[in-house]
């Protein structure tokens, strides 16, 4: 299982996400995102799972990083942001 | 130490100092229980560009000014300047206009609703019930899906606007040009101020602390009840605690609901004013001073809020809403009830019908 937290535009988008992911069966947290990932304060899922997860409506999340010892590894990132 | 314990550390630290700050900026000149207040602070420079002619309060204030250049030259230091913007802008006006009609109401931001409370004003307690009211029906707003939509990505000219605009301001402060308005000496809270360098500084500090701890006052509140997650209540009560503890040092603190300075003793509309901004702040995603801070960092929905902010408390002074040390006004009490109505519809027509 690996480690990754998903930001997103909107409030929503995050608690819609953590649903879909607790859904697929994988434990998922919604809590403010990280001061170290980003300056903006909205909402970020942080959930354990065997790979990145994305929605049918992933045109809510902002990006996408996986948490690894060395820090935070960038895997997604929406165009536009 | 993890991540999350120095980030907690920091932003007490962060919120140890910007309450010191606060408290000293009165003993330098600054209105008592206001060494910052945001709302009053941009009512002020609305009155000195001659936005409103209430004399008591044009000035404008190098707090202001030093708050966004302070976020905007921290943000830039550590790469975290990016222009984004086009989520709503009229919406995030309107709210901010309202805010802005409720902390004139109350006659104080949340940032001024601490200070306050640190200096004895027990009515800033009430009004900080009403502000925790507010930021509650706000959470439940974004339960239900609340959204005022992405923002994207902007050209740098338009993230770098506000901040030149502030050091425009700044410069015709100095110039002190015949179309810029001063309170008189002597005339209400406009002619109290610290040396305009002193403020900027003071500003510049709060600026760049703020924005490398994200303090806010209403998301202290909101991720507590959304998360369970007390860091940026931490900076808040952290301000609150140094502030106390100076105003103490300096028999400053005077406690109880009469004869507190800039402030009233009607606890309903107390209430109902911070119980406005909670609500309004809440559906922007941050408090007056968050709002500084982001426009600093490239928002540009943010640099609308702030215009709103402005206009609204231009609109307050110039149709008589603004409350004063005497008590709220008519129009202001029916100002605060349109606007509470309006927030609501906003909340309303911005949610999904179906929870996520």
């Amino acid at each position: 299982m690996n480690t990754y937290i998903a930001t997103f535009f909107m409030h929503f988008g995050a608690i819609r996400y953590q649903k879909m992911c607790k859904a697929l069966g994988y434990e998922a947290v919604a809590m403010p995102v990280p001061r170290d990932l980003s300056s903006s304060c909205g909402t970020c899922v942080k959930y354990n799972a065997p790979q990145v997860l994305m929605d049918e409506a992933h045109d809510e999340i902002e990006q996408i990083v996986e948490c690894t010892d060395e820090g935070y590894r960038l895997l997604y990132k929406a165009a536009d942001c | 130490m993890t991540s999350a314990k120095k980030d907690k550390v920091i932003i007490i630290v962060a919120g140890l100092i910007i309450g010191v700050i606060a408290t000293l900026l009165v003993v330098a000149g600054n209105p008592k229980n206001m060494g910052f207040c945001i709302a009053c602070f941009i009512r002020d420079t609305a009155g000195g560009l001659g936005l409103h002619r209430a004399a008591p309060v044009q000035y404008i204030r190098p707090e202001i000014i030093g708050i966004v250049i302070g976020a905007f030259v921290c943000a830039l230091a550590k790469k975290e300047f990016s222009p984004r913007g086009g989520s709503a802008p009229m919406t995030r006006f309107t709210l901010a206009f309202c805010a802005m009609i409720g902390c004139l109401m109350f006659l104080g931001c949340p940032f001024r609703m601490v200070l306050r409370m640190a200096g004895g004003d027990l009515n800033a307690l009430v009004g900080f019930v009403g502000f925790i009211a507010g930021i509650l029906v706000g959470v439940v707003f974004l339960k239900k899906g609340f959204s005022l939509k992405r923002t994207y990505k902007m050209n740098t000219s338009e993230g770098v606007i506000l901040p030149v605009v502030e050091v425009v301001l700044f410069a015709l402060l100095l110039a002190a040009p015949a179309f810029i308005f001063f309170s008189e000496e002597g005339a209400g809270p406009g002619a109290m101020h610290a040396n305009v360098w002193l403020s900027l500084f003071a500003g510049l500090i709060v600026g760049a602390l703020a924005q490398r701890t994200r303090l806010c006052m209403v998301g202290g509140i909101r991720d507590v009840v959304l998360f369970k997650e007390s860091r940026l209540l931490l900076g808040f009560a952290a301000i609150f605690a140094s502030a106390l503890i100076v105003n103490l040092i300096l028999g400053f603190v005077n406690f109880g609901f009469t004869e507190q300075p800039v402030a009233y003793n009607d606890g309903l509309w107390n209430f109902l004013g911070l119980f406005l901004v909670g609500f309004a702040c809440c559906l922007l995603g941050g408090c007056p001073l968050r709002q500084l801070v982001m426009s600093g960092e490239g928002n540009v929905d943010s640099a609308v809020v702030v215009l709103g902010l402005l206009l609204g408390a231009a609109f307050c002074h110039n149709f008589g809403l603004a409350s004063s040390g005497e008590g709220p006004t008519p129009a202001g009490k029916i100002a605060v009830i349109a606007a509470i109505v309006v927030v609501a519809l906003i909340g309303l027509v911005n949610s999904r019908k179906k929870e996520a």
